[in-house]
């Protein structure tokens, strides 16, 4: 089971100290297994390479490359100017090209900075000309670490309104590192999103098996409960959890379904759980408008009607840029006790 | 540093007055020019007529540009062209008859009717990018073909051609910058058909020429007369041939006219009318090396009537094949976005039919 760790993100969420190794009993934080995915696949398929912004000997923003460069050398390592529509560019020539390329962002907020590259290059060229790119981006996205309105995005509504891109946003360090490798193995563009609230955070055993892989489009039930199903992703799942232990200690017991992937949706996984308690609460990150949360409540007023007692529940931010003030963050994205009442609500149905 | 461009093409004087290449292959690269020339009018033929549905961006005027640089590149080399550059695909080695299947939104067609006119590429066979609308996006696409030939110690190079008006974007500046950085093996070409739509140069870059540019990046730039094909091809010889040594990017400006409008549907009444006039009689890539090669006795008369006909022949096989070949199935619209569907790399169905 994972460990929640305290720890000091400090601004802006960046970790400047080392990445750090697994405990002697095999626990691993999220950030370390990433990191551990990226290394094991580099080791085992020469065509892998990485590139992106202060990734070689810095060891990136936050530290996941840490020690890449000294190992597979500046071939497979390559630092490039600050140019995203550029970075991906190379990344899609490269592929066509038989290389395997992981792209770094320094925070997924600059993804909108290579856009088009991302929207009409990698997500728009297998459908018309039948190359397949299997280009990984990544980066971290969210919020909760008091880093405003550039370094908070979630940008995974803009990626997966497009098509042809997946995307996957894992919240757990064994989830991080097999969604990682299947993510470098699949010959599809992978948008790959990684939460920096939960980069230092959360720990648990993450298994050693180079072939451990994790399917992308398979969520995963993280808590079984029968009266309400939460649906939700990334550092809302750590805060779902919480709200849900909270939750069964007043007799309320609420199921917690973590999408793992976001396209493409895995929608039995999350039919199933809401044929079982026939209430959903489903808590984004992305924004209310048009965001990811829209789009599953959608699925399941769709889809699941005749199983609902009670109206599709939606948490999520409004369409504005998140806050710095800690009292402003903390009002715009949701948290437990957002969570723990409108569960309380739906329950009441 | 740039070079400055002959203010006019004297067939006579045609890339110095000496012959760059074979006869065979002269007479070869006539026949393309010849081919490319009669397919752009007669499209534009048909588009008004209303036989052809879509679009067309005619690029008349600029062979000796297009066919020029890619003369110089091997097969396995990687063309990165827009809209504007179909000759530059078929002097590649695109079947013309599919390329018409493409324009008929065919099941023949590079992209089996996926995209239209002039948007294909043919990576697997010819190795060309399917042209993207967004400008100059298939520049820093071609950073990354050029990556993969250095890091997997290939001797290929990639050859990217765009407009002036796309010199204008961010990625043209953040594509060459990084080829520059890491000396990449990439040849960077600006059709500069001296307009972009309705916007000329002036109103695009505050500089004379777009090849100075290079200085900036450190590379060398060189500006040449797109009217005589052979000097635009000796240009992107040298300059592949540099890159293919590890010596890094070059930049070429080919300087023309934009003979027609932007697209099929714009007349262009803002383009000069004298400068027009000046170019289609002086400046004629087709017709100079023609002239320079009836001249030189490279070929006869005759030998041109009858390169004319084949080129009729091969239009109307083409046509035939195109309207011959059935529309996609409409029920495969929504496959191969994804690879593991398999729609790539199975046949596709043939049931669409012929009528529409
Ligand atoms: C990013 C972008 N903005 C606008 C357009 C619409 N557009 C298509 S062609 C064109 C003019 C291009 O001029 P130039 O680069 O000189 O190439 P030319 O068409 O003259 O060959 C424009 C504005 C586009 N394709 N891409």
């Amino acid at each position: 089971m994972a460990t929640t760790v305290k720890l000091d993100a400090g601004a802006a969420g960046h970790g400047a100290e080392p990445r750090g190794k697994r405990d002697d009993d095999g626990q691993a934080t999220y950030l370390i297994a990433i990191a551990e995915a990226l290394w094991e696949e580099m080791e085992r398929d020469e065509r892998v390479y990485m590139l992106g912004e202060d990734i070689g000997a810095y060891g990136g923003a936050f530290k996941v490359t840490e020690g890449f460069l000294d190992r597979f050398g500046s071939g497979r390592v390559i630092d490039t100017p600050i140019a995203e529509e550029t970075i991906v560019g190379m990344a899609v020539g490269s592929a066509m090209e038989g290389l395997r390329p992981v792209a770094e962002f320094q925070y997924a907020d600059f993804m909108s900075s290579g856009f088009d590259s991302i929207a009409t290059v990698l997500g728009r060229y297998h459908y018309r000309s039948g190359v397949p790119l299997p280009v990984v981006l990544r980066g971290p996205s969210g919020g909760y670490v008091r880093a405003s309105s550039f370094h908070s995005v979630n940008p995974e509504p803009w990626f997966a309104y497009g098509g042809g891109i997946k995307i996957v946003a894992p919240a757990f360090p064994a989830d991080a590192k097999g969604l990682m490798k299947s993510a470098v193995r699949d010959d599809n563009p992978v948008l790959y999103l990684e939460h920096k609230w939960i980069y230092r955070r959360i720990k648990e055993t993450v298994p050693t098996d180079p072939d451990f892989l994790v399917p992308i489009g398979e969520a995963a039930v993280k808590r079984e409960g029968t009266d309400v199903s939460i649906i939700t992703s990334g550092a809302l799942v750590h805060k779902s959890l919480e709200a849900a232990e909270n939750l069964a200690q007043r007799g309320v017991s609420a199921e917690v379904v973590d999408l793992r992937t976001i396209v493409p949706i895995d929608e039995e996984t999350v039919l199933n759980s809401i044929a079982k308690t026939s209430r959903a609460l489903v808590v984004s990150e992305s924004y209310r408008f048009v965001g990811i949360g829209a789009e599953v409540g959608a699925t399941i007023a769709e889809k699941a009607f005749e199983h609902l007692d009670a109206p599709v529940t939606r948490l999520s931010p409004p369409n504005m840029p998140v806050p710095f003030s800690p009292t402003l963050e903390d009002a715009f994205l949701p948290q437990v006790a957002d969570i723990e009442r409108a569960v309380e609500e739906l329950s009441a149905w | 540093m740039a070079t400055e461009v002959d203010p006019t093409t004297a067939p006579a004087e045609m890339s110095g007055g000496s012959r760059p290449l074979p006869d065979d292959e002269l007479v070869r690269m006539l026949h393309v020019l010849k081919l490319c020339r009669y397919f752009d009018e007669r499209m534009e033929a048909l588009y008004r007529q209303g036989r052809l549905p879509g679009a067309i961006y005619s690029g008349r005027g600029q062979e000796g540009t297009h066919v020029g640089v890619t003369w110089a590149l091997r097969a396995d080399d990687s063309l990165f062209p827009t809209h504007r550059d179909l000759t530059a695909q078929l002097t590649k080695g695109l079947d013309l008859k599919r390329v018409m299947a493409q324009f008929w939104g065919r099941i023949d067609g590079y992209t089996r009717g996926r995209d239209g006119n002039s948007h294909i590429g043919d990576w697997q066979g010819n190795k060309t990018f399917t042209v993207m609308s967004h400008l100059p996006i298939a520049y820093p696409v071609a950073v990354g073909a050029a990556l993969a030939y250095k890091l997997k110690g290939e001797p290929n190079v990639a050859l990217a051609i765009c407009g002036d008006g796309s010199t204008s974007n961010g990625r043209w500046h953040e594509a060459i910058n990084t080829s520059a950085i890491h000396r990449l093996p990439v040849v960077w070409v600006v059709n500069n058909n001296q307009f972009a739509y309705s916007t000329p140069n002036a109103l695009e870059f505050p500089i004379p020429t777009i090849a100075e540019r290079s200085v900036a990046y450190g590379i060398p730039g060189v500006r040449v007369d797109g009217g005589d094909v052979l000097e635009v091809f000796e240009a992107a010889r040298a300059a592949i041939e540099r890159a293919r040594a590890g010596d890094g990017p070059t930049l070429i400006e080919s300087v023309s006219l934009r003979w027609r409008g932007h697209a099929g549907h714009d007349p262009a009444k803002y383009m000069p009318d004298e400068l027009l006039q000046d170019y289609m009689a002086n400046h004629d890539p087709v017709r100079n090396l023609e002239d320079f090669l009836l001249a030189e006795g490279v070929v006869t008369e005759n030998d041109v009537d009858a390169l004319m006909e084949r080129v009729e022949a091969e239009f109307e096989q083409g046509y035939e094949y195109a309207l011959a070949s059935p529309f996609p199935e409409p029920a495969d619209a929504t496959k191969g976005l994804w690879v593991e569907d398999g729609y790539w790399t199975s046949e596709p169905g043939r049931a669409g039919g012929t009528e529409a």
